[in-house]
């Protein structure tokens, strides 16, 4: 579209509104200083609960993340080992007393939202709190090293672990957003799933929630006197999209202002052909693959006909052309993965790894004649794995394999994975800044989301080691040797990883986007006075 | 398109011209003149006839499969090769629309079939044996009616899990007689007081012989004219379904999945979208249109609307 | 009259109960479970049998049903398994949008649709009336969510004229005057509503347009035109009355062709309303989200049935409202 028409339509858009507003109240002129921008994210899903310790999606972690602080902040580098790259958050400072024990001393300054000072009886209650079953964390299992916490003062808290690895500093500080214990104390731990506090949130961070109206938005407003410096932007608002075509539209047509992933190309092009829009890309945290199911479908106890056998999925792991399924679906806006990995950990990407090849001869040999035929699960919701089923259908129809595309909604995805009743399924998985999680989860012999009963010693064994390695490059060695064995034996097909490419509006300046939290750094974004537009001066 | 497609194009245009000239020459009697005389009648015979045909013929008509990936050539705007373009797959968007018309127009009006069915047999019992029959019949015709028939079809997707073919049509005639069923019972109800029942029943026959033998027969004018405004219905509600991303499984094609397939690119591949969804609209007001024309021909009463 | 009343009352209770417990049984019957990760990080299952403890889905499904007509005879709808709120409150939250969008609909449905019916009928197979009978069932014919997507990519992306989705700015809305409130309202209204809008008066137009055909046949219009009334004071007084009848019951019978027609366009313009509700949850396995929005939208739908049969019977004296 030619930039002319995109700048009228903009303002003929808000034309109506802007008219009555001034109409019914001419003096209002509003906010104009430093301190004046709102931003609009477009949010594909809505919150359920926006108490971190029983928040499961990462639609909320965006929001509370600026209502609520961690100990200390991972760094721009993303680096998990040590604690060097760690900036401090509500923690002023830490020391290691030994190689088992952590001493955190908490910024004095930092207060509840509501008046009293943070302390570190609040540092232990939410370790607590995230340890207890009946709370039903994400979060519980990562922290099964630290044996204890506790306070000594009011600004001292010990971390106590129970062995020692490269992450501990990581697993202390990441998964927990510190909790207000006297606003939490006398809510019964079993129904934290549903208490009025995820509704109702209040933190120690840069905003606090103001309004929350189901279904349509979420705003929240600076807190002037937060005491890590007073943030830009004075309100952040959430519009529920509902999905990301919806969002994508609402970024173009200027009802929004940012949008954290495009993901298909068209969505790019749209945006990049929008000159109110600025395009930044940051290395995703999602990877994509089809999983092999090693037991019988619907039968844990008996082997799969097909997958049983490594030579067949070795086979349909090399006839399938993915370079050409991520040009044709992505435009070069995703890679390959050379292992089961996402962009966001990239020091494993500059290893000697390689994705497997695409190589129809081989692909043939192994299949010795053989004309299979399986199911793909797919979940209908996402319209990208969709394509990909269909490209992938459409290149094993050449080399014989029949695959039926079962296109089934997002529950019934879930319930075929956990009960086994499938074939093969086309899955997509967000990780943490850390492979040490998630791999061992999806792929390891006693993971939890391990749904096809895949098992490899070696592979195992190998995980370990690389989740010990006390240092980076040791740490590379060994998964890069825990992939090549898993690729020997594929559980999987890697399919892609996705670029991931945010859309914000110009008029936002200083725009940082944090890998792992997208909106982590929102804080620092802010908008020139002379770029103000109605939406910013609006006043409450 | 090649010269052999552009020459069955050609034949099918010719035989849908002879078909549908043929007819209107045909003496069909009063019927057949009412059915003219309505305006919209031969165009949209012209339309059914034309997209059955193709339907029918789809492989002879495309020069490509309907699944064929060309990945050099996505979101291709209309061409000679490819009358009209291709999709985000590469794939020709006329092969699809062929082939979609087999799948749209094929489950609408099986679907209407199992619906007629449905609802003939049980507006028929109801209207004929009245009494307890008729009241539980009839309330639960008032029980689906009650319910927004999206939501219906949405969870029984849903408890279907994975969706075929036949479960669709199944889904989509199970959900859709409960109209024709109050249609069939009215109808029923005038046909049982009309003396010749009487005179059948007197002579000894049993109730299901005379609801089948006599009375169906004489509600057949209201069932096909519903039955003809309802496949409408059933293509709308199948597109629908594929928007939400519950229709038609791939690879195959319908016209309500190539729309929702080509949402995406509405403003930037309009070709992907706008095919299928005038090709929806078009039968459906030929199906209206054929339907309203039924009606002036089978029942003299509704005349001159 | 009030036996004819009490007896559809207690028919209308009687068939919310039946679909409720159907949509009970059905609902627990299909595959897929709640509690679903919301995007593409696995749930931990200890999590989830958390979840479905707190939600008392580990009990026999017998219980779980007595509980729930229990807590619905006390008034209680239940938590919401996927927005973690009282159902009453999401429902509450979501019927005035979707009535506001309804009712603007059937606005524009009938204004439009009655005008339309009306000229046509004033000059009945002349080339207008016929070109006019081509556009509204063209209208008619049209999937609504392509109309949907057309006029948001025209109307909203393109021209820039109207907001894509939403009911209001929410940047904006609160700070604006009374005035301006209620025009930000109406402005997210317009694409939404005119969707909907537009394929309904599709229909009306050509029921209208047929219904007074049928009137300007009957006798007691002849005579008026003996009388020597014009054509025009002919069709409206006269013939109109008559054909507004047929017209108005349309009304009630188009209450859940609005509400279907409702869910994709909720979904295309984002629009908080009960059937974009009513899908989320049901692709959310959300159980007591789905039985509240089965629960409202029978009750609407029963309603409505009623209030069409009461509003023919208040509008022909002819029609008589018996037990």
């Amino acid at each position: 579209m030619n930039p002319a028409l995109a700048v009228s339509r903009r303002a003929v858009a808000w034309l109506p509104v802007a008219l009555l507003a001034f109409t019914g109240c001419g003096g209002r002129g509003g906010c104009t200083n430093e301190y004046c921008g709102t931003v609009v994210f477009a949010a594909s899903a809505e919150p359920t609960s926006l108490l971190p310790a029983v928040s499961t999606m990462a639609g909320e972690r965006d929001v509370f993340d600026q209502i609520f602080l961690k100990l200390a902040q991972i760094g721009p580098d993303g680096a998990t080992f040590g604690d060097s790259s760690f900036t401090p958050e509500l923690a002023r400072s830490w020391e290691w007393t030994d190689p088992l024990t952590l001493t955190f001393h908490l910024d004095p300054r930092a207060r509840w939202q509501d008046g009293p000072p943070v302390t570190a009886a609040d540092v232990a209650f939410t370790f607590d709190a995230y340890r207890d079953t009946l709370v039903g964390s994400q979060d519980r299992t990562a922290l099964d090293h630290i044996a204890s916490v506790a306070a000594t003062d009011s600004e001292t808290v010990i971390f106590k672990f129970r062995d020692r690895y490269p992450e501990m500093f990581y697993d202390a500080t990441y998964h927990m957003r510190i909790l207000p214990a006297h606003l939490l104390r006398d809510v019964p731990r079993a129904t934290w799933q549903t208490a009025p506090f995820g509704r109702a949130p209040v933190g120690a961070g840069p905003y606090r929630l103001t309004s929350w109206t189901p279904g349509q938005s979420i705003e929240l407003a600076a807190d002037s006197a937060y005491f890590l410096g007073r943030p830009h932007l004075r309100r952040l608002i959430w519009r529920i999209a509902g999905n990301l075509n919806n969002s994508v539209t609402m970024v173009l047509s200027g009802e929004a202002d940012a949008v954290e992933v495009l993901v298909t190309p068209a969505n790019i092009a749209k945006a990049k052909a929008d000159t109110a829009l600025a395009l930044y890309p940051y290395a995703g945290s999602t990877y994509n693959f089809v999983r092999f199911n090693m037991r019988a479908n619907g039968d844990r106890s008996k082997p799969h006909p097909l997958f049983a056998d490594p030579q067949m999925r070795r086979a349909l792991v090399l006839g399938a052309d993915r370079p050409q399924m991520v040009e044709a679906v992505f435009s070069g806006h995703a890679k390959i993965p050379p292992g089961p990995m996402p962009q966001l950990w990239s020091w494993l990407w500059r290893s000697k790894l390689t994705p497997a090849p695409f190589d129809t001869l081989e692909a043939a040999r192994l299949l010795r004649g053989r004309h299979p035929s399986f199911h793909l699960a797919v979940p209908s919701s996402s319209p990208t794995r969709m394509q990909y089923a269909q490209l992938l259908q459409e290149q094993y129809r050449r080399l014989g394999v029949t695959v039926v595309i079962d296109q089934v909604d997002n529950a019934t995805f879930q319930q075929l994975l956990e009960s086994g009743k499938f074939d093969a399924t086309l899955e997509s998985i967000q990780t943490d800044p850390t492979p040490s999680s998630s791999v061992a989860a999806l792929w390891g012999r006693t993971g939890p989301t391990n749904w096809g009963h895949y098992a490899n010693d070696r592979f195992d064994a190998l995980v370990r080691t690389a989740s010990a390695a006390l240092t980076r490059d040791a740490a590379q060695a060994a998964w890069e040797s825990a992939f090549d064995a898993l690729a020997q034996d594929p559980p999987c097909i890697i399919l892609y990883a996705l670029d991931n490419i945010a859309a914000v509006n110009h008029r936002v300046a200083d725009v940082r986007i944090q890998p792992d939290s997208w909106w982590g750094l929102v804080r620092t974004w802010r908008i020139p006075p002379n770029q103000l537009i109605e939406r910013d001066r609006a006043g409450r | 398109m090649t010269v052999a497609t552009a020459a069955a194009l050609t034949a099918i245009a010719v035989w849908t011209w002879a078909v549908v000239a043929w007819c209107r020459r045909r003496p069909w009697g009063d019927g057949g003149q009412r059915f003219f005389r309505h305006p919209g009648a031969t165009r949209g015979m012209v339309v059914l006839v034309f997209l059955a045909t193709v339907a029918l013929c789809a492989p002879l008509v495309t020069a490509f499969a309907p699944y064929q990936q060309i990945l050099a050539l996505q979101d291709h705007p209309p061409s000679w090769l490819h009358p009209l373009g291709t999709d985000f797959l590469g794939r020709d968007v006329w092969s699809r629309f062929a082939y979609g018309a087999r799948v749209s127009l094929g489950v609408g009006t099986l679907g209407m079939l199992v619906a007629v069915t449905l609802g003939g047999l049980v507006g028929a019992a109801a209207g004929y044996f009245r009494g307890w029959t008729d009241t539980l019949l009839m309330r639960g015709v008032d029980i689906g009616l009650s319910i927004p028939r999206i939501f219906l079809v949405l969870a029984g997707i849903a408890l279907w899990g994975k969706l075929g073919l036949a479960a669709l049509i199944m889904l989509l005639g199970f959900t859709g007689w409960f109209t024709t069923s109050r249609i069939v019972r009215a109808e029923v109800m005038s046909v049982r007081e009309r003396p010749y029942t009487d005179a059948v029943r007197a002579l000894g026959a049993r109730p299901w012989w005379i609801v089948l033998r006599h009375v169906l027969p004489n509600s057949a004018a209201s069932l096909i004219v519903s039955a003809a405004l309802g496949i409408g219905n059933m293509m709308l509600l199948e597109a629908g379904l594929s928007f939400l991303g519950a229709g038609i499984q791939p690879p195959h094609p319908s016209w309500g999945n190539m729309i929702a397939d080509g949402r995406d690119q509405l403003g930037t591949a309009p070709w992907t979208t706008l095919f299928p969804g005038l090709a929806i609209a078009l039968a459906v007001m030929a199906l209206n249109a054929t339907g309203d024309a039924l009606r002036d021909a089978l029942d003299p009463r509704a005349r001159g609307v | 009259m009030r036996a004819w009343l009490l007896r559809r009352i207690a028919a209308g209770l009687a068939i919310v109960f039946v679909t409720v417990s159907l949509t009970f049984v059905a609902v627990h019957l299909a595959p897929g479970r709640p509690f679903l990760p919301p995007d593409e990080r696995p749930l931990n299952p200890e999590v989830v049998a958390r979840l479905q403890h707190r939600f008392g889905l580990d009990q026999p499904l017998g219980v779980q049903y007595v509980r729930y007509f229990g807590a619905l005879a006390r008034g209680e709808m239940g938590e919401s398994f996927s927005k973690r709120r009282p159902v009453a409150q999401l429902i509450a939250g979501a019927v005035p949008n979707t009535l506001l969008l309804t009712f603007a609909a059937l606005v524009i449905d009938f204004t439009l649709g009655i005008l339309i019916g009306l000229f046509q009928a004033a000059r009945a197979r002349r080339r207008s009336d016929v070109a006019l009978a081509n556009v509204t069932l063209f209208f008619y014919s049209l999937p609504t969510f392509w109309l949907a997507l057309v006029l948001q990519l025209v109307c909203g992306l393109w021209l820039g004229w109207f907001p894509t989705a939403g009911t209001t700015d929410p940047a904006l809305h609160a700070s604006l005057p009374l005035l301006g409130r209620l025009g930000d309202r109406l402005y997210h209204l317009v694409l939404p509503a005119l969707t909907l809008g537009l394929v309904g008066a599709g229909g009306t137009a050509r029921f209208q347009r047929a219904a007074l055909l049928e009137a300007l046949g009957h006798d007691y219009v002849r005579t008026a035109r003996a009388k020597g009334l014009a054509e025009p004071a002919v069709l409206v007084r006269h013939a109109w009355r008559d054909a507004l009848l047929p017209v108005i019951s349309l009304a009630g019978v188009a209450l859940p062709f609005l509400l279907t027609g409702a869910v994709l366009i909720e979904t295309v313009f984002s629009w908080p309303g009960l059937g974009k509700l009513a899908t989320d949850a049901i692709s959310a396995r959300d159980y007591p989200l789905v039985l509240g929005t089965t629960l409202l939208a029978t009750c609407a739908v029963v309603l409505g049935s009623l209030i069409a049969d009461l509003l023919t019977a208040a509008a022909d004296p002819r029609v008589r409202l018996t037990a």
